[in-house]
């Protein structure tokens, strides 16, 4: 579907929907994108929310609802996230990450209508580094972007340089662990690594007293053992 | 000012049986807890059993906990009694159970957000009302004590206080106010329910020097409120200007724009809550999104250890500075969770 056609749909829906009343309450000739990215040593989680207007919701039908007949069907939400997911780019350290669709989930059409209807669906990466930068190309004719990375002070996530667009379809930050994080699992190996070669040392030392020890008591047991027989 | 504007609005019947009933400050021998708490009994024994058992949830139901919107209750619905449904005195009740928990400056804000939906309603005709002050809803979640935790939630269309009570200490995170119209007259007298918050942020940010400046104001648009309703648990990487960076006087000014939220409840819950919040200031940034003249409008946040609040104009519906959305939150503590492990 063509740029202007699209804006053409949106701007007739909006010329009727500025005849009626009572559409101030909710989102009108805008579709929302507001996207969360959560950061962590071993993954990038990207959560994506979608809420159309009530003006643009036809224009969303018109890509969603292929067959026309007014509903979404299954087939219909799985086509249309993976479509967001393949207009939408993370990249990590100037490489880009491929994002697999973890969830998603859809509201009824009535709550779409009301302007109160979100799609939700999360993508995951397996992949970190320091630099990450996503884009958001879905829609761009219709919507209006919120782009944000989550806190996660628990785990020492620190972020510097954050740079958007000006309409944020776009984000780029730095990003490191700080050094009074809670490692996670595999980190924390990886962060006692330096210890190692002593806990391996105190381990020999451990092992070798009871070496000792077993030696000693099993040479007086003997001593023992042989005065009670002369005896 | 509001109370005094709609006390004079002969049309205002509902307003006026409230403001009777208990403006007066929470001032007496009993503790703040126990004025609560007495009022809520007197209102769940104003009800009937069919009505008790409606607005009565346990204490630990998630569900209901965070069922709060932003949007008209036709559009998300709320549990617990409507107002519409309650008869004088059950509404008397209910605001003065609201008079007990808030501060005269908290509730008189409340009021003037209801009116505000009364206004829109009026505005809107149609025959299936989505606004008004017979949509508001209030519930209680576990049994109203002086020791143990309870939670009082009031709201409906662009208000949800949820109030978290545990012996002296009252949580009101999160918490949203809005407005629209975010500008009414009443008798001729100008309401503007969020009028302090728009006003002391734009005497803030004109406050700061050109480089302050420069730190604080975001150079991309926000559309919306990031943390609004649905977004329990999350918080964002903080950006703008540091406090740290800021002169004392900026710093008060600040804290004064801050107290338009935490100084909703009453005064002795907000005092400390002031204080936590003025503790780690040094910690909280200020960001800015949008043109810095008065009347124009502007997004912007707060955010430090202990405290989100969010303030976004909204382009539906015509002019964004008559349609204001905000949000308030304790990344620590939403609904109480330091005290009773949420």
């Amino acid at each position: 579907m063509s740029t202007v056609t699209l804006k053409r749909m949106g701007v007739s829906v909006l010329l009727a929907l500025s005849l009626t009343g009572g559409a101030a309450a909710h989102r009108l000739d805008e579709y929302l994108q507001a996207t969360l990215i959560g950061v962590t040593r071993d993954t990038v989680e990207v959560e994506i929310q979608l809420t159309p207007g009530v003006a643009v919701l036809p224009v969303l039908m018109a890509v969603i609802d292929q067959d026309r007949d007014g509903r979404i069907s299954s087939e219909e939400e799985r086509a249309y996230v993976g479509r967001v997911a393949r207009e939408v780019e993370l990249r990590i350290d100037g490489v880009p990450a491929p994002l697999s669709l973890i969830e998603s989930n859809f509201p009824t059409i009535e709550s779409m209508r009301e302007g109160s209807g979100t799609i939700r669906m999360k993508l995951r990466t397996e992949r970190s580094g320091h630099e990450l930068r996503f884009e958001n190309r879905h829609l761009p004719q219709i919507s209006a972007y919120l782009v944000n990375c989550l806190a996660a002070a628990s785990d020492g996530l620190v972020v510097s340089q954050q740079k958007r667009d000006a309409v944020q379809t776009s984000i780029e930050f730095e990003y490191s662990f700080g050094a009074d994080a809670v490692p996670g699992p595999r980190s924390a190996w990886i962060a006692l690594a330096p210890f190692w070669p002593a806990a391996i040392g105190m381990l020999l030392v451990v092992r070798m007293a009871v070496l000792v020890y077993r030696e000693r008591n099993t040479t007086r047991i003997a001593f023992k053992s042989s005065q009670v027989k002369s005896l | 000012m509001v109370k005094t504007t709609l006390l004079r609005s002969s049309k205002s019947t509902f307003l006026a049986a409230v403001l009777c009933c208990g403006l007066a400050p929470a001032q007496s021998s009993l503790s703040v807890t126990s004025k609560i708490v007495v009022s809520a009994d007197g209102f769940l024994s104003s009800l009937d059993e069919g009505q008790r058992s409606k607005v009565l949830f346990e204490f630990n139901d998630a569900a209901q906990r965070a069922r709060w919107s932003n949007l008209p209750t036709t559009m998300v619905p709320r549990a617990g009694l409507k107002m519409g449904d309650l008869t004088g005195p059950q509404r008397n009740a209910v605001m003065g159970l609201l008079a007990a928990a808030l501060s005269q400056r908290g509730y008189e804000k409340v009021l003037a957000i209801v009116e505000g939906d009364e206004v829109l309603k009026a505005a809107g005709g149609g025959s299936r009302p989505m606004f008004g002050r017979d949509l508001f809803y209030i519930s209680i979640l576990g049994k109203p004590s002086v020791k143990d935790p309870w939670m009082l939630q009031f709201g409906g269309h662009h208000l949800a206080l949820n109030i978290t009570i545990v012996g002296r200490d009252g949580i009101l995170t999160p918490s949203l106010t809005a407005a629209q119209p975010a500008k009414y007259t009443v008798d001729g007298k100008t309401v503007r329910p969020l009028g302090s918050e728009n006003d002391k942020a734009f005497a803030l940010i004109n406050a700061l020097d050109e480089g302050q400046r420069k730190q604080a104001i975001l150079n991309y648009r926000v559309a919306d409120l990031v943390l609004g309703p649905g977004q329990d648990g999350k918080t964002i990487q903080p950006e703008g200007i540091k406090c740290s960076a800021m002169n004392a006087s900026q710093q008060a000014m600040l804290l004064d724009l801050v107290s338009e939220w935490a100084g909703i409840i009453n005064e002795q819950t907000a005092a400390a809550r002031m204080a936590e919040i003025k503790a780690s200031l040094s910690q909280t940034w200020f960001a800015w999104s949008g043109p810095t003249t008065n009347g124009t409008p502007a997004y912007y946040r707060i955010q430090g250890p202990t405290v989100v609040i969010e303030y976004a104009p909204q382009p539906l519906g015509g002019d964004p500075t008559m349609h204001i959305h905000t949000i308030y939150r304790d990344p620590t503590n939403d609904y109480g969770k330091k005290a009773v492990g949420h």
